[in-house]
């Protein structure tokens, strides 16, 4: 329909589903994680309209399609790069990646050091199952050593690595992390990424019940411990040693945040530093090539 | 002097200012009003080794760089011995004196105190800019010009800088003086109605950068490769002069996702590459294909397979052009033949893109990259840009609704009412993934149905029929070929028709989907088709026999060279 006049009536979650009933199976972490999504887009009142959501591949990257927003269902561990093409040419929109631990840390591994790095002005929320739930079951690069898995029958051989150290390594300026069951929480968090100008990183520890029989809700509600209040979100080291002082613990809430200058917002100052704009005479550049 | 034009090569060490004095007489002779074509090698190591300028001049129009040389500059002993087989009777090398080369029979040797000018004046490198005024002064290569291209030059380095170099120069011509010269090599006068033409003089990868900023390029993420790193060298200085974004992202797969996420945006992107790079991005340009993205990939082509000769000549990628991505996935691809086609022909991958919503691979090869040609100076008002079809506001909005040229109109984010989404995955006209056999029969053929178009559409592939005959007169030979092999054919053809063979040539641009309509008419009026490119599996030969009944010989050589004439020549006659 056309360019109707629209009122401005205030978003409610479920004006953001899309329609599409979610493929995932029933106790799947992940509706926690779509709900508190709703919500956190909801209380922020975000058009659809102006909100592209772009996932690689796996059970996690299947979420645009329940989201009422501009979506691209890309390729295993691509979504960070084609976000950031969206956000760069167009820094009016919000853009939200969505994905799984396979996707963003092994396949996509060697992307996210530049998204944090770079600090594109995107929200990155991460479905972490500790497993490859798509292709039925792998073992993915956070999975316990302990686990038997599908290509791991005789037991795990690889140590798993630390996404959250990671990400403040690389320079993410909003860290967080929460537990798909607290769907509260995944609001608040994933709000917060969404308001942040910056690289917003929110890590979800979200159960897949079919295929990761050790890393369960009841595990997962076991381990989790909320960050204290009293946490200074500002420091960067305070947070790496809260992560090496919870030891077996994860830590759930709101890590880090700082700011620094976005991705975009550096290339709009280049484009004045050339003293360019939209209306310049390309005549002046095809008169540097006269012999 | 063949054709009216000369060709001068210098050659030495990278770090003697090869590349640069080379710069210095071509811009001089375009200033003068003479057409110019280049040819450099570089180091092959970072620091150092045998680098390599070689400057065609004259008044008609060049279409290659030249079989070899007629003047010769050797900077230093290990430049002249590898360049000792090309002094035949009658070339004339002028050297630096530090060295006593044994000069081969009917050579005209002009030894010039290079290095002690140098050395005398206190300068540490002004061999180059001695061997200069030396040239200058033997062959007539506009003395006026060339310091005044020297001063221009050297200005951002201080007044001293400049006279030092100029002083060097009028060193060496002084030195010139005193010889006798032996030859009748000299630069051709400018013809008095080219006087005042309006050109300028870029090299291949500049023009490429060129042609995309004119085609109305927003966005350009690339990776560092040779031989393609100097468009985005281009860009990154002319782009945000424009408003438009450039990135340099982390690895090439990067590079064409941001494009890719670019284009959904709304936004002309563009990436390039070299064949490796290429390889990398066979996924993303599946994607590009099954989500109707427009996206644009410059291939320069480099020796192959894997790394390859970084620095040498082939035209190999042309399988990894048009079949490069896993299932039925197509793209279009185009090819260049010079400078000239550079700019223009990236202003049609970009139209063509946005047209057809699909990608678009624009083939170049690193001969050209480098080359600076003289081209009439291009009028961006008079060069059509398209913009992609863009929904109406009309009804409900489904991406990839079937319409009756089979492109689905496109709505960027931020458009009220078209949300929806783009997919890697079999679809139904809304992006909702369908796996049904019809769906999966009817999309592909969606898909591919909408190229259909772009043979006829595209500019007809130019028969190269000699003067005053008709298009269909009938050819003992007709040579088919691509990219800077048609520049070499040309040359060639023109030598065999002098000696009254009847040959014609055919040189497709658009590569894919081909033409096969008009490859069936040509072939019908020669005897003997002949298909000549630098590659050893005969790739645009294999394409033609899948595309068409044409049955061609095909010329393939792969080597790291281009042709000569010559050797076009010689295969031609064997076929008689």
């Amino acid at each position: 329909m056309k360019n109707e006049p629209v009122e401005a009536v205030p978003m409610r979650p479920k004006d953001y589903e899309s329609g599409v009933h979610p493929v995932w199976c029933a106790g799947c972490g992940n509706y926690g994680v779509l709900s508190g999504l709703y919500r956190a887009l909801a209380e922020l009142n975000v058009d659809p309209t102006n909100l592209v959501n772009v996932s690689g591949i796996g059970c996690s990257s299947r979420l645009p399609y329940f989201l009422k927003a501009y979506k691209m269902h890309t390729l295993h561990g691509r979504a960070g790069p084609v976000a950031t093409g969206v956000q760069l040419a167009r820094p009016d929109l919000k853009v939200l990646v969505t994905g799984g631990d396979g996707d963003g840390f092994s396949i996509g591994g060697g992307h996210m050091p530049h998204l944090a790095r770079t600090n594109v002005n995107l929200t990155y929320v991460l479905m972490d199952n500790h497993i490859y739930g798509l292709t039925k079951g792998q073992s993915s690069p956070t999975s316990r050593r302990i686990m038997k898995a599908y290509t791991t029958p005789y037991g795990g051989i690889e140590e798993p690595m630390r996404p959250l150290l990671y990400m403040l390594t690389y320079g993410a300026t909003y860290v967080a992390q929460a537990y798909s069951g607290n769907a509260k929480m995944c609001a608040e968090l994933i709000k917060g990424g969404l308001e942040h100008k910056g690289f917003a990183y929110i890590h979800i520890l979200s159960p897949c019940i079919t295929f990761n029989k050790i890393d369960t809700a009841d595990y997962f509600k076991d381990i989790i411990k909320d960050i204290p209040e009293k946490h200074d979100v500002t420091d960067l080291h305070k947070a790496m040693h809260l992560i090496y002082k919870f030891k077996d613990k994860e830590p759930v809430g709101l890590l880090y945040k700082s700011h620094r200058p976005t991705l975009d917002t550096i290339m709009a100052d280049l484009v004045t530093q050339a003293g360019g704009s939209k209306d310049y005479d390309i005549r002046k550049i095809i008169d540097q090539a006269r012999p | 002097m063949a054709n009216n034009n000369l060709i001068i090569r210098i050659a030495g060490d990278g770090g003697e200012g090869i590349i640069s004095t080379g710069d210095f007489i071509a811009a001089a002779c375009a200033r003068s009003g003479l057409e110019v074509y280049t040819f450099k090698t570089f180091p092959a190591e970072v620091r150092g080794g045998y680098a390599m300028y070689q400057v065609r001049t004259g008044n008609a129009a060049l279409h290659n760089p030249g079989n070899t040389f007629d003047i010769f500059c050797a900077l230093n002993s290990e430049a002249f011995e590898i360049n000792r087989d090309r002094l035949t009777p009658g070339t004339a090398v002028v050297y630096d004196d530090t060295f006593s080369p044994e000069i081969p029979e009917g050579v005209h040797a002009y030894p010039i105190p290079m290095t002690v000018t140098s050395k005398q004046l206190g300068l540490k490198k002004a061999k180059n800019m001695a061997a200069l005024g030396a040239l200058s002064h033997l062959f007539d290569i506009p003395a006026k010009a060339l310091k005044k291209v020297l001063a221009d030059t050297f200005a951002s380095k201080g007044e001293d800088v400049v006279q030092a170099n100029l002083a060097a120069f009028e060193k060496g011509a002084e030195q010139a003086e005193d010889l006798r010269k032996t030859d009748t090599w000299k630069l051709p006068k400018a013809s008095k109605s080219k006087k005042a033409k309006d050109v300028i003089m870029l090299s291949g990868n500049q023009a490429i950068g060129l042609g995309a900023l004119i085609a109305g390029l927003d966005f350009y993420s690339a990776y560092p490769i040779t031989p393609a790193s100097e468009i985005a060298k281009y860009l990154a200085v002319n782009l945000p002069k424009m408003g438009g974004t450039l990135i340099q992202a982390e690895d090439e797969i990067a590079s064409i996702s941001q494009v890719v996420g670019a284009s959904f945006a709304g936004k002309k992107a563009m990436t390039a590459t070299s064949g490796p790079g290429l390889s990398l991005m066979s996924e993303m340009l599946g994607f590009a294909f099954m989500s109707e993205a427009p996206v644009v990939v410059v291939n320069v082509q480099r020796g192959g397979p894997s790394t390859g000769l970084p620095t040498k000549h082939e035209q190999s990628d042309l399988f990894a052009a048009v079949y490069g991505s896993h299932g039925d996935a197509a793209r279009i691809v185009l090819s260049v033949e010079n400078v000239a086609d550079c700019v223009s022909m990236t202003v049609d991958a970009l139209n063509l893109a946005e047209t057809y919503a699909c990608p678009v691979i624009l083939l170049s090869e690193s001969s050209l990259a480098f080359s600076s040609q003289t081209i009439p100076t291009p009028d961006p008002d008079h060069i059509k840009v398209v913009e992609r079809k863009r929904w109406d506001g009309e009804g409900e909005y489904h991406r990839y609704a079937m319409t009756e040229d089979f492109i689905s109109p496109m709505a960027d984010p931020g458009t009220p009412c078209a949300l929806h989404i783009a997919t890697g995955l079999e679809h139904n006209a809304d992006g909702t993934p369908n796996y049904a056999a019809a769906t999966h029969e009817a999309m592909t053929a969606k898909r591919f149905d909408k190229l259909k178009a772009l043979p006829d559409a595209y500019m007809p592939v130019e028969i190269d029929a000699a003067r005053g005959a008709e298009k269909d007169e009938k050819a003992d030979v007709g040579i088919i070929a691509w990219g800077s092999s048609i520049g070499v054919v040309r040359e060639a053809i023109t030598a065999l028709r002098a000696d009254g063979i009847k040959v014609k040539g055919f040189y497709p641009k658009l590569i894919w989907p081909m033409q096969v309509a008009q490859f069936e008419a040509f072939a019908k009026t020669c005897r003997t088709v002949l298909v000549v490119e630098i590659n050893h599996q005969g790739q645009l030969a294999h394409l033609i026999r899948a595309a068409s009944t044409l049955n061609p010989v095909s010329h393939a050589v792969c080597g790291g060279l281009p042709f000569t004439p010559a050797q076009i020549g010689a295969k031609v006659r064997e076929l008689l």
